[in-house]
């Protein structure tokens, strides 16, 4: 940590450009090449301070992947990745180190992000001695005010993982993510392991966390209620692209790409009127495999309003009138 | 209740013991054919050992002491396991949450499938495949011929959930029992699967006991729910009345858990303070009373029984009648 952070000049805390991730291809088992999967296949995405970005889609869509290559887990083939102002494609080791400072990730089940041999003060604390930031009665007092903004005791610091229930380890997971007071939290389907009731509460802790301290989220989700409760944006990916993308009000009041229709007229409603009122729009047939998307428009296969050139030509994401950017020929 | 007036199915003060603890304690509802009956609740709650015990299927540590399932006129609980056997797949069935982990990845799904068949009805294995390759047409399989010699890996999860309902459903019994079956998928494939569980119950009149914590799929597919809590029924109901006018403490603050379409984005979600009691701190009254906003003297002593509450409606609460300061709590 000897040079000191660069800031974005634009004041964003994550710019991506143009990021591809693919897999395989080459160099594979007896030197024959596979096919390659084109995880991601070229996005651009801005999160600014303070906001919190939902990035909704199905398994496969490439949603982990990116996620991954934010924090530097997967090196893209291409692109750039901007974490408040700093690259992460291409980063040394070192550089990478002091990059991740910035930007935090946790994960959907806590149970597997904790070591159950380590305590949770020891487990909240450990950021803070590698970075060297606190040691001995700081660190602890660090860890104790760590504990209770999330909602836990002080004295909680000296037990086990196992001694907590699903809720109260997500909590922890959330304190050690916060403890190097990073920019940017990618969650990843953090609540989706969690009971109903509990659900809310880790909502509720991670709106008051955000509010205090500014953090911004990218929040990986397939849950559109959460995600319409929680965030600003909200983008659609669909086999490695962004199909849609618009500001929370205009993306529910006014779904635009056929595949974003699809998902939100799947999720089922918590009302028995609204759900069985609710205009049907199920998709046939399943996520064709990223090792082999679709030519032209990648959803064509699937999609009610396909026609020649959907199959011909990929439309880009364009902007409408109400600020939504969407990728598709007819909607 | 509807189902009352011609169960097919009736669990009737059905208790379950693990190590002392009643985990199912004093559990009944019916259920009448084509009907879904939907068993709600959190983790812990007992809802899968109650389905486990509908099908005899209850794992070694736990023992039903008191009450009797009945199927029309035979109680299944008293049956030997050997005379299970020949009901189980024939009269009942059962899918699961994971459907890859419910089919053998060793054996081609045809062969599952019609396997089911055999051992219920002595037909040959020719005569089996045709069967199963009408079944798999049923449950929209398409290219169902190809799809029979396929193991369980060259399918998608919503495919071998498809397969594993084909399986259940292969002898015609009159009660599936579906323990979370669409937990596991994606929202567009959890729609197809619903819609198919909707046709199968209206064209072959099955009944279903749908185990779920999901309200929005209790929403779209039950007619009936009886919502679990710590073991036993908090609230029982046909699905409209349950949503528009929930009569247990416990189910409103639930549902008012869930975000709404027309909730306003990043404001506090109700929740349920504390977590699920484990079956050492049962208490002698409501099991709900730690966590309960109207909670007296009274709830932490006496259990209360289930109050009629009119047109199949009920409700384990001492105080029904302060209903309207919960959803003051809950607004």
């Amino acid at each position: 940590m000897s040079e000191p952070m660069k800031s974005s000049k634009t004041g964003h805390v994550l710019e991506i450009r143009d990021v591809a991730v693919h897999f395989g291809g080459r160099g594979g088992l007896l030197g024959k090449s596979g096919p390659v999967v084109k995880a991601v296949n070229g996005v651009d995405l801005d999160i600014a301070r303070g906001e919190t970005v939902a990035l909704v889609g199905e398994s496969g869509c490439g949603k982990s992947t990116l996620s991954n290559a934010i924090v530097g887990l997967q090196a893209p083939i291409s692109g750039s990745v901007r974490i408040s102002g700093d690259e992460v494609v291409g980063a040394s080791r070192r550089e990478l180190n002091d990059i991740r400072r910035k930007v935090q990730m946790i994960f959907q089940d806590p149970a597997l992000s904790l070591d159950p041999r380590s305590t949770v003060g020891a487990t909240i604390g450990e950021p803070l001695i590698v970075r060297g930031v606190a040691k001995g009665k700081a660190l602890k007092e660090r860890v104790a005010t760590l504990l209770q903004q999330v909602g836990l005791r002080p004295e909680h610091a000296d037990r086990y993982p196992h001694q907590f229930s699903g809720g109260q380890r997500q909590r922890v997971v959330i304190a050690r993510a916060l403890a190097l007071e990073p920019d940017l939290l990618i969650c990843d389907e953090p609540v989706s392991a969690l009971d109903v009731s509990v659900r809310a509460q880790i909502l509720n802790l991670l709106v008051a966390l955000q509010k205090r301290t500014g953090v911004s989220y990218l929040f990986v989700s397939h849950d559109l209620g959460v995600v319409r409760h929680i965030c600003d944006r909200v983008v659609v990916m669909y086999l490695g692209r962004f199909v849609e993308m618009a500001d929370r009000d205009t993306f529910f009041a006014n779904p635009k790409h056929p595949y974003t229709k699809a998902l939100m007229s799947a999720v089922p409603e918590a009302d028995p009127e609204v759900q069985r009122a609710k205009q049907r729009f199920i998709l046939s047939g399943e996520l064709p495999s990223p090792s082999n998307i679709p030519s032209g428009c990648a959803f064509h296969t699937r999609c009610p309003l396909a026609t020649e050139i959907c199959s011909r030509e990929r439309p880009e994401l364009t902007p409408r009138a109400d600020g939504a950017r969407v990728a598709c020929h007819h909607a | 209740m509807d189902a009352a007036a011609n169960p097919l199915l009736s669990v009737d003060r059905l208790t379950i013991d693990i190590g002392g603890a009643n985990v199912v304690d004093d559990i009944s509802f019916t259920v009448a054919p084509g009907k879904v009956m939907a068993l709600v609740g959190e983790s812990g709650c007992g809802k899968s050992l109650t389905s486990y015990a509908m099908l005899g299927l209850l794992p070694p540590a736990a023992t039903r002491t008191a009450g009797r399932i009945m199927l029309e006129n035979t109680d299944l609980a008293a049956l030997s396991e050997r005379q299970f056997r020949k009901a189980r797949g024939k009269d009942m069935s059962i899918i699961f949450q994971e459907p890859s982990a419910s089919l053998d990845p060793l054996t081609t799904v045809g062969s599952q499938i019609a396997e089911a068949y055999r051992v219920h009805h002595g037909v040959s294995k020719a005569d089996a495949y045709e069967k199963a390759r009408q079944m798999l047409v049923d449950v929209g399989i398409p290219d169902p011929t190809r799809r029979l010699d396929q193991y369980p890996f060259e399918l998608s999860g919503g495919m071998c959930q498809r397969i594993m309902i084909s399986i259940a459903l292969i002898c015609g019994p009159r009660v599936l029992v579906a323990d979370e079956p669409t937990t596991a998928l994606d929202v567009t494939i959890q729609a197809q699967i619903l819609d198919l569980m909707k046709k199968l119950v209206a064209d072959r009149g099955t009944a279903i006991v749908l185990i779920t914590h999901d309200m929005g799929v209790v929403a779209d597919i039950a007619d009936d729910v009886a919502v679990m809590y710590a073991g036993r029924i908090a609230e029982i109901a046909p699905v409209h009345d349950l949503f528009r006018q929930p009569k247990h403490p416990y189910t409103a603050l639930l549902l008012a858990s869930v975000p709404k379409l027309d909730d306003a984005p990043k404001t506090d979600l109700a929740t349920i303070e504390g977590t699920v009691p484990t079956p050492n701190e049962f208490g002698v009254g409501c099991r709900f009373t730690e966590r309960c906003p109207l909670a007296t003297e009274k709830c932490r002593t006496e259990q209360p029984p289930l109050f009629d509450c009119g047109a199949g409606h009920r409700s384990a609460c001492w105080h029904i009648d302060r209903m309207a300061e919960i959803r003051e709590v809950a607004a």
